[in-house]
Order: C-alpha cells, then structure tokens, then sequence
C-alpha cells in the first residue's frame, strides 16, 4: 500500500498524518519534538511511525513538511550574518524603515534594530529610475571593491537590493554574477527574485530575512533530505510555503523566506479540505493552541491570500494564507491590571513550565488550569492520559483569583475562560468588518487542542449557529499538508493603465510570466492535466495608495485564464471594490500595479475516505463527571470516547467527547452528528447572547 | 502578580467589567477599520490618520479605538461640548451631527471632519458614537489645506460649526453640496464622509447590541466604574512622584510670517494625587500658523501623562479630566478666532517636550531628552510634464527621537504626537515627475550622552523635466532639541537650495513658493535629538558603534566623549 505523509513540527509535539493513496485510510502518530534540530525528531518519528503502523518506508511515495525553522530563527535571531549591496545614496532606507514607532504611547518601545548592521550595508554606484532606465550605469570598478568589503565583512549571505529593480533587474543580476563568481560559498538573495514588486522598504526588507534565513535552511533541508532519502527512498520532500501550497527543497532553499507562516498556512488548509468533505463553503476557522489562536476566514472554499503581514516585528511582502493570530491559547496567564479589572493573556506560559497544572513548576492560573477546575478537561490527563494534570495544582493557582474577585473557584474559572473567548470574538469581529463580512453567516471550524474546548462560547458570543470539529482536530496542520498543491507565482510591478491602447504591453507581460510558470511545470515534473494557472491583477484608482487583487481562476490543463481586454479587467475592478468598500466609480482611470500569475501543479489526490462503520443510532458515553458549563452548579455530564463514535451517531449537550488530540465541549442542548467523513458537526441550540 | 482590593460595586464584577468593555473597545475599533476600509484619502487609509470613540450622553469619552491618535483625544470632548451646548435637548434618533471648526467647534485644525452619531434604547439617549478623519483636503487657498504663510483661519478652508449632517434619518443633502463644492476633488471626498458615516452607523449598530444585552443600567455604571478605575490608576502614578513645582520653558523657532523665538512657559505643581499645568507666561499668539487651541494643549498634555507614567492605560475620561491646566486666552496654547491653526501639530511636540523637561527630575527613569520636536514638512508641487495635470506631494519626514535612561534615541522616527508612514521613494518616483538622490542618516546629529540622541534625516529631492515649487515647515530648525542631565543638544534642521552646480544655500525654515528648476534640488535635513546623561559615562561599546556603524566621525567622538579611544592609546 502506497502513503503520503504529512509532518508538522509544533513545539511540543512533531506531528505525523499518513494517508493511504489507494483508500484514503488515514492513520495519526505523534512524536515529541527536537527543539534543538527539529529533524531528528522527523527521522526518528518517521521510523517509529512505520514500525508502530506497519508502514513499508519504501511505500511512503511523498513526504510533505510544514516548518517552523526559519520562524523560530526569526524570533529567536539565530540566522546568519548578513551583508548588503544597494543604491548609492540609500544604505540608511532598511534601518528607517516606514519611520514609526510600534507602540503610540511608549517612550521605550523603538521597532527592532534590522538584520544587517550599517557596516555591513555597502553602497554601489548605480541608480534605475522609475521607468526602467539605468540613470546611472552599474560602475562595476566600484562593484568589485564593495564585493571584496563584503567578503571582509565575513557575511555568510548577501542581500542585493536595487531601488526600482522590480522594473529592471539588470543591475541586481549582474551584481549577483559578480558576488557568485568571486564569493562562490556565499548565499545570494537579489530584491528581484525574491519579491518583484514595489515598495522598497518592504522589498528590502523582505530580502534581508530571506538572506538571514538562507545559511540556517539550508543546513536543516540538506541534512533532512539526505536522512529522508535513505528511510524513504521513493519520497520526495515537498516543503509547505505559507502562501497554502508546496514546493521542492531547492526552491525553499533559495526563497527559505517563504516558509516563515507555514504552519498556520497548513492548518488553513486541512480547514479547507473539512470544509469541503462536511459541504460548508463560508467557515470561520479557529486553531488555539498553547500560546496563540489563529483566526481565518474561508469563503467559497478560499482561505484567501495576504501580502501584508510582519514577521517577528518585520515586514514581509509575500503570498501567505490570510490569518490573524491572537494571544489566547491554553497557556494563557490570568492577571489583574492596574485599574482592577482581570485580564487575560497576552502572555502565556507556553510549554515549559505550562499551566500550573502541568505540575512543572508553573504557578500562575492559566486557561487549561481553568478548564481543568471546571470539569471540562480530563482529571485523567492529556493524550490519553500520557500527559498528567494535576487538578490541585490548578485550584491553588486559581484560588487567590477567586479570594480577590469575592468569587467561587468555579465562578473565577468561569470567568478566565469568558475573558479569553471575549479576546478570541473581538479577534474575529475586527477580520469580519475588514472583509465585510458577518460571522453569523458562518460556521465555526475549531481544532488546534485547545480550539474545541472554547468553541461553544465563542459561537454563541457571535451568533454563529453551527460548529464543525474536524476529524483530527490536533493534527489538522499535518493533514493540511498531504491535500496542498504544489505553488509558484511569477510578478511583474509597475504602473499599467488599464486602458485598451496599454493592454498589449500587459499582455506581453503575461505572455512572459506564462512561459515562466511552463518552465516551472516542466522542471517539477508537473504533468499537462495537472497543470493549473490563474491570473491575478493589483489594481487600483489612479491616485489610490493601496491596491485590491481582481482574480481570474482556474485555467485548467496550463490554459491561460486572461480576462478578455482591459474592459473586462475594469469591470471586474469596479466589481471588487463595490464589495470591498462599498463604492466604485467607473469614470475613473484604473490602473494596474502587480501582474501576478499563480501557477498550481495538482499532486496526486487521495481517494476520499469514507469510514465503513455506519450508525443512525445515539452513542453510548463512557462515563460521566461533574462539569460546570455557564450555570452556578455542576452538572452530570456523559463523557465520550471519539473513538467509539462512528458516522451517523448523534448526541446532545451536555457532553464531553475526549479523543488523544482535543476535548470537545457540547454545551446542554446543543446537538452533535457525526458526519460521514468523521467530522463533528455540532448544532448551537440558543440563539442568546448574540453580544458578549 | 498583584491583587486588587476586593471587589465592591453592584452589580459589575471586575470580569463582567472586562467583558462588556471588551466588547465596547471592539465596537470602537470595528468602526474604525470600517472607516479605515471605505475612506478615500490616502491619510486615511495608509496613514491611519482617523480616530473613533464612544462617548456618554454628557459628553465623556468612553472608550477609543485601539489605534486611534493622541491629537485626536481631547478633540472629540471639544466637539462633544459644542453639539450639547447648541443642541442639548434636541437630539433625535436618527441624527447625525458634522463640525471642524477649532474656534467655535472643538477641533484642532480643519482638515479633520468630525462625526458624532447619537445612539438610542428605548426612545432614550444612551451614547454618541464618534469619529474624526484627516481629509486630504478642505478647501482654503492652497491644496492640501495644510500651507503655512496665511494669518487667518479663513484661509485655511471651510470652517463647519457643529451641525446637522442627517436628522432624523434623512441626509441634509443641502448641507453635503455646500461642503463638497469648497473642497477639491470633491469624488474623493464624498468617499471620505461616507466613510466616516457607514463607520458611525457600525458603530451604533453594535453599541445598540450591548445595550441590548446588558440592559442601560449595567451600561451606565460599566461607563462610570471605567472612569473612576482609569482616574484611579492614573491618580495613584501621580502620587507617585514627588511633590513638588516642576519648572520648564523652551521656544519655538518662528511662525514663519513675522515673530521668532516664541516662548512656552510651563510651571507644573504636583500635590498627592492632583497635577497642575500652568501655562501662563507662555507668547500670545501669533499671525502664523503653529497656534493651538486648547483642545489640542489638552491632548499634548494627556499624551504625555500617559506616556510617562502608563503607556497601557486605557483612554477616557479619566484621563482627561486628570490634569487641571490653566492657559491664558489669546496666547500661543489657547488661541482665539481667527488664528490659524494648520500646522498646531509642531507646537504640540514642542508642549511635550517642556512637560517632559519639567518633570524630567519627578521621573528620571521614563524622562525622554527632547525628540526632533517637529513635523518636518516638505511640499513640492507643480505640473506634471507628462500628463499636464497639477500634483501636489506632501510628506512629514522624521527625525530624531531622544536620549532614555537606559537606551539610546531612535535614528529617524516620528515622534510622539505623530506617528505617519513615509512614502516610499518609489511610489514618489512612479507618482511625481521627481527624483530622490538619497535619503539616510545625518551624521554627528544626535547629541551625546551616557545615551546618545537620535539621528535627523537628510533627503534630497529634484524636479524631472520640469520646475516646481518648494513649500517648507521646519521646527528645531534654530533652536536644536536639548540634552537631560548633562546630555548634550542635537543638531537643528535645516531646509537648503541646491544649485546646477551643486552650490548649497540655507532657506528659511519655513519657506515658501521656492521655485526649482530641473537640475537643482532641495535638500531637507530634520533636526537629531538630545542626549540623555553625561557623555563621560558613556561606555567604550557604545562609542565603538558610534564608530564602527560611521554614524559619528571621529572629529564628533574626541570632540564629546573625552574618554574615547583612551584604550587603544
């Protein structure tokens, strides 16, 4: 039997998610983490995971990876040293930035300091303008001597950033021969290939990271490559890039940049592929884990992409799956702030120590702590038990809560998880109104460990009136990765009226962008059926300062999905911005500043799976304990195995259903099915409390 | 972690508390991405220049969207004053009231529109959603409504008093036409106001869902515990300083029309818990530009409160009703009609500044030596030569920010009362027959200290094709930012020519209708900032990267910091 095998690092566990080709059998393994080289803790998982499950290794035919390497460099700053060659005149643009302060009111806060110190940014005699001409000619005399200063500076990767080098490249490439001819151990990253779009800061910006990032991927990819090789000699390694599909080792070698939201950028994902098996096209996901909750919304099956995210503190202009992280997870600290109110978060006692229940030293009332006190976790511990909680712990971290509120512990406890589901909603209320939308015309999708023991509350507080558990709530990043495609863009930047004298330039563009993004099918092997492209435009009014994408999907088999003359680009425009900003203007001049062509490889799909076992009956609970949901009072709640439940079964609230990954909470009348792919499909039965 | 004294109000709870004003702030801050998303204006949609609030039926700031502007606070109070004054009474579900005016209205300049919607529940008032947004423009006799060399305020634009945009429901369309006909590109700017009108609908359709759930009375007394637990918080830092009469004064360089060296007085008398700011002594005002009203000195004055003392605490009443200040009429912090106004943001640094000197002995460890205390402005406009249509391109370019106790002033940033994003050169280059030449770090601009003020900004901008015209404002131009204890001033501003020949000429600092040619250019030097601390006690690794980064020349270091490279020799 062939597999494909998913693998997403988390920091506590390193999760697996194999799925059988031919069936569509899905089997899970989790292996504890390797913080240290997180590819030990693949190696040696994958081989336990084959022996454990009666895997061949030599049947695995693909191996997707999902990686938090280049974000936890990022934030920890372990990347490499850094040099940069740019504009004379310019050398200061990376370290002023877009010149504001992060924080409005503090007097201390300052945005951190950039990757390559002045010294290391080297200036080289050259200048493009606006439209593509080289003003000042590329001195490559004075190129040689900075190559030299660099090579002195002992920098293990050089950032080569142009001004207007999205429109001509010219320069930056020949520096870049330059560097490479005399520097060949160096990593290279020009502002061309690694984002060719304008705004320089962000340009550079996002090049510096990709540099900084280059020495440590590499590393890692290499010796994980190599090790997988051996295991699995049939598997290729497929790397996750945060804009929601993968890519071959080389190109996240070369771009390791890309892979800095690939996690979450999973997760979105695998709440994609449930959304399609359970027939829910508008979701809201909502994936809380330890320390932070990541909020998305889909719509027509469509994460939906962003270009405008930071990363640890720094811009990064690149496709990512749109989602928004909030700082309330399961480690989330209760603490009371100077006016006396009780907050919540944002910090969070992550892993080690944990909540205080963990029994690590922790001692501070954390969310887990709270749910604990209230029943709604296990006394019997995580993981099946593999992970203990220790219950006393957590009361005698809440109790001087609750002695300072003049509260009940349980009333204390109550009020922890009110205030992070109050977070959570007014995380998901501010990504609503920004795309217009209204969360009550949604479901709620929850999974992460922590996302199914809050999705009652969080539905209720919005309106919503359904919440789907996926199959595999804790691992659902992991299964993201085994149903992505594999994903390229091709850009070009610049100012082109969308006027029908302009439109042959445009067209020329796309003519070029297409035939990279052939290229790019030829050389991943990506046969003629499987070849998807879409066309993306960022268009806006001339005189607007931002752009809205106009999308044209879906050219199947590499047909080139072109809109039909720049009418149709503007009508399409008008279109966008109506339903952005609820206004258009159609006797304005439309421009368009980013041509972008999405190129999409279809990987083998797996067959859907569909459990044998049926049931239209009730399920049978294991056993009951006292759970307190919104009451005063505990109440006699059945407790569930998810195993034993199969598709058909229905129960209502109260409930607890527990599996190895999650604890699901069913609020008393609430009324669960389980759907035929195994997913928990859960019907809110009050429509109060649509406010907090 | 520390406990709060048990708990002893009715019927709200210090959980029930935060959930309801977790609630509030989220419906502050969904109307301002809802404003933020529909707006037209680029200060509005790039800039984040917008604010929005709630506020009680007495007027009082509630509750401010996360991301809304420390100018922007004292103003919607202003506005608040003005609508009960002349319509207490006659305010009627449905009503939305529009104004701008800083004499008769409660703004601080007019390019900010603002829009106060009232809220019902049950026929009874029970709240104002409001909002402010910075329009590109106002009319006035030059675009942008910003320029400085005007000495009235009718220059300036169409001053609105508080009036009715909608009543009853039904848009005053009478009312919209006189508005968008003394504006430029009115298209534009009718996005603009219905922008600011969908963000007050957001916003009353969510404030009536909380009172809905809550019912009024848990509300209203939501509304006074918040500001009674704010006033108390802030109270209690204040107590924490040391009794005492804090004294400051400083200057602003000019007006730009016809006095310089204006003074601004401040004698700060802190008792217990209570804070006085007493601005008498300070110039009258003048016929330029950089007067204040006494919203806006209000707003200067509770920025740096909470700065100082609790960058965290939330914004509302509270605070603002905390500083008792007195000013006298007619001067330079409490101008009277017909001042202009436009460009009161560079005074504004300049009153934080003197509070953060005042009380720089009350609190060493927050103290902050003076920022580049400015809004460099730079404007070039005139006719683009390859589409024969007028452009206009502004932008307020950073500078230093001040030496800490602990850290030193950030290289090119903006500072306190403003926080705007630059442009960046390419957009400049795409948009405007311009061209930059360079734009980095001042060397030697910040001044020294045990921590080292930050750097000014140079840039160096030239017409392509065609000539232009130059419009500057400069502050910290004459009168470099000073040094705390013993630091050292940063090096002024500067606005200069530069000719065909690379002939450099220092302009005014606030120039105006300067005419370039292409081939010269105009080369904006904003001001460093003081350091923090005696320069002797800086330490040897700090000097190397003064070195090293070749921020400092060596000339700079032997000359300040007598201990340096004593090591090496």
């Amino acid at each position: 039997m062939n597999w494909f095998v998913g693998v997403d690092v988390g920091g506590t566990f390193t999760d697996f998610f194999a799925a059988s080709v031919a069936d569509g059998t899905l089997r899970y393994f989790k292996h504890p983490s390797t913080p240290h080289n997180p590819g030990e803790a693949i190696v040696s998982g994958l081989t336990e995971m084959c022996a454990a499950l009666g895997i061949d290794p030599a049947e695995i035919l693909r191996v997707c990876h999902g990686t938090t390497v280049a974000t936890n460099a990022l934030i920890q700053r372990r990347g490499g040293s850094v040099a940069m060659i740019t504009t004379a005149g310019f050398r200061d643009l990376l370290e002023i930035g877009r010149q504001t302060r992060p924080h409005m009111f503090s007097l201390q806060a300052d945005q951190p300091a950039p990757l390559v110190p002045r010294e290391r940014r080297f200036e080289v005699i050259e200048r493009i303008d606006a439209q593509g001409e080289a003003v000042v000619a590329l001195d490559e005399e004075h190129a040689a001597g900075v190559i030299e200063a660099v090579e002195e500076s002992g920098a293990g990767a050089c950032a080569v950033c142009g001004l207007f080098a999205f429109v001509n490249d010219a320069h930056e490439r020949r520096i870049g021969e330059m560097l490479r001819d005399r520097l060949p151990g160096l990593h290279v990253s020009l502002s061309s290939e690694v984002r060719r779009e304008f705004r320089e800061f962000e340009r550079f910006s996002t090049t510096v990271l990709n540099a900084y990032l280059q020495p440590v991927m590499c590393d890692y990819l290499d010796f994980l490559q190599s090790r997988i090789a051996e295991l699995a000699p049939r598997a290729p390694v497929r790397i996750y890039q945060s804009s929601g599909g993968l890519m071959s080792v080389d190109t996240a070698k070369a771009f390791p940049i890309r892979t800095a939201l690939s996690g979450p950028a999973a997760g979105a994902v695998g709440a994609v592929h449930t959304a399609r098996q359970v027939g829910r096209p508008k979701v809201v996901t909502l994936d809380m884990g330890g320390t932070s909750a990541d909020v998305a919304l889909i719509r027509d099956y469509d994460a939906g992409i962003s270009t405008d995210r930071d990363v640890a503190g720094f811009p990064v202009r690149l496709p990512m799956v749109d989602i928004n992280t909030v700082g309330a997870g399961g480690g989330s600290i209760a603490w009371f702030d100077k006016d006396g109110l009780l907050k919540v978060g944002p910090a969070s006692a992550g892993a080690d120590p944990g909540p205080a229940c963990y029994g690590k030293g922790g001692s501070d009332a954390a969310v887990t702590d709270a749910n604990l006190a209230l029943g709604r976790l296990s006394p019997g511990g995580l993981i099946g038990g593999r992970m203990e909680l220790d219950t006393v712990a957590a009361r005698t971290a809440i109790a001087p809560i609750a002695d300072a509120l003049g509260f009940s512990l349980e009333k204390a406890a109550q009020g922890i998880l009110g205030i992070v589901v109050a977070n959570m909603v007014r995380a998901i209320r501010a990504i609503s109104v920004e795309r217009g939308l209204d969360p009550r015309d949604y479901a709620l999708m929850a999974f992460g460990g922590a996302g199914p023991l809050h999705a009652a509350e969080v539905a209720r507080v919005l309106g919503m009136n359904e919440i789907i558990i996926p199959v595999a709530p804790g691992i659902l990043c992991a299964q993201g990765l085994i149903v992505s495609d594999l994903r390229e863009e091709f850009v070009r930047s610049g100012r082109f009226p969308a006027t029908s004298e302009h439109y042959a330039e445009i067209e020329r563009l796309l003519e070029e962008l297409v035939a990279a993004a052939q290229s790019w099918f030829d050389n991943e092997d990506v046969a003629e059926p499987d070849r998807r492209l879409s066309i993306a435009f960022d268009a806006r009014y001339v005189g607007q300062n931002f752009e809205l994408p106009i999308i044209f999907t879906d050219g199947e088999r590499g047909k080139v999905p072109a809109p039909d003359g720049a009418g149709a680009v503007t009508a399409a425009f008008h279109d966008v911005h109506e339903r952005f900003y609820g206004f258009h203007s159609v006797q304005e001049p439309v421009e368009i500043v980013n041509i972008r062509v999405i190129a999409s490889g279809r990987l083998a799909r797996l067959a859907d799976c569909v459990e044998g076992k049926a049931s239209d009956g009730e399920a049978t609970a294991t056993g009951s304990r006292a759970v307190w949901f919104d009451g005063d009072h505990p109440v006699d709640t059945p407790i569930y195995d998810r195993d034993t439940l199969v598709a058909g079964m229905t129960l209502t609230g109260p409930a607890i259903v527990e599996q190895l990954d999650t604890t699901t909470v069913v609020f008393p009348g609430d009324r669960l099915t389980v759907d035929p792919s195994m997913n928990l499909v859960i019907a809110v039965a009050s429509k109060e409390g649509q406010v907090q | 972690m520390s406990f709060p004294e048990r708990a002893n109000a009715g019927t709200l709870d210090p959980v029930r508390l935060e959930i309801m004003f977790n609630a509030l702030r989220s419906a502050a801050d969904e109307s301002f991405i809802a404003l933020m998303k529909s707006a037209y204006s680029t200060n509005i949609k790039e800039r984040r220049d917008h604010s929005t609030a709630v506020m009680d039926p007495s007027g009082r700031l509630i509750v401010q969207a996360d991301a809304s502007l420390p100018i922007h606070l004292a103003s919607m109070g202003g506005l608040m004053e003005a609508l009960l004054g002349k319509f207490g009474g006659d305010i009627h579900e449905g009503d939305m009231f529009i104004a701008n005016d800083p004499h008769v209205a409660g703004g601080t300049h007019l390019p900010d529109i603002n829009m106060a919607m009232p809220v019902f529940h049950d026929g009874e008032l029970v709240a104002f959603i409001c909002n402010i947004a910075h329009h590109a423009d106002i009319g006035g006799s030059v675009p942008g409504s910003m320029a400085g060399g005007m000495t009235e305020i009718y220059q300036e634009g169409l001053r609105v008093p508080v009036v009715r945009l909608f009543r009853q429901g039904e848009l005053q369309q009478d009312l919209l036409d006189i508005v968008l006909l003394n504006v430029r590109v009115p298209v534009e700017r009718r996005g603009d106001y219905y922008a600011q009108i969908a963000a007050c609908r957001l916003g009353a359709t969510r404030l009536s869902e909380i009172f809905s759930h809550y019912g009024v009375a848990a509300v209203r007394e939501g509304f006074e515990q918040v500001i009674e637990r704010t006033s108390k918080r802030m109270r209690a830092a204040i107590a924490d300083l040391p009794d005492g009469i804090y004294r400051f004064e400083d200057v602003m360089d000019d007006d730009g029309v016809e006095t310089s060296d204006i003074a601004i007085k401040l004698e700060i008398t802190i008792s217990g818990d209570d804070i006085h700011f007493d601005f008498r002594g300070t110039a009258p005002q003048v016929a330029g530009n950089i007067n204040v009203t006494l919203n806006a000195t209000q707003a200067a004055v509770c920025y740096t409160l909470i700065a100082l003392l609790d960058p965290d605490a939330p914004n509302n009443q509270g605070v603002l009703d905390l500083p008792r200040i007195t000013v006298e009429k007619g001067t330079l912090l409490d101008a009277v009609f017909p001042a202009p106004v436009a460009a009161r943001a560079n005074t504004c640094q300049r009153i934080i500044d003197v509070i953060l000197g005042a009380l720089a002995d009350a609190r060493p460890e927050a103290a902050v030596a003076a920022a580049n205390g400015a809004n460099t402005t730079a404007v070039f406009s005139g006719v683009d030569p390859r589409t024969g249509d007028s452009y206009v391109y502004l932008e307020t370019i950073g500078g230093g920010f001040g030496g800490r106790s602990a850290k030193d002033g950030k290289d090119g940033v903006q500072v306190h009362i403003t926080n705007t994003s630059n442009l960046p050169v390419e957009s400049i280059e795409q948009e405007y027959p311009l061209m930059v030449r360079s734009y980095g770090f001042i060397e030697d601009s910040g001044g020294a200290g045990r921590f080292r003020g930050g750097l000014g900004l140079e840039r160096i901008v030239e017409p392509v094709g065609h000539t232009c015209t130059f419009n500057g404002a400069g502050e910290r131009f004459t009168h470099g930012p000073w040094g705390l204890f013993g630091g050292c001033s940063g090096k002024p501003g500067e606005f200069r020519h530069i000719d065909g020949g690379g002939t450099q000429s220092r302009l005014p600092n606030k120039p105006n209708g300067v005419k370039l040619r292409p081939s010269e250019a105009i080369m904006i030097r904003s001001p460093g900032a003081g350091g923090y601390g005696d320069p002797g006690e800086r330490e040897a690794a700090d000097l190397e990267g003064d070195a090293v980064s070749g921020k400092f020349s060596d000339e700079f270091l032997a000359g300040h910091y007598p201990h340096h490279g004593r090591d090496e020799k």
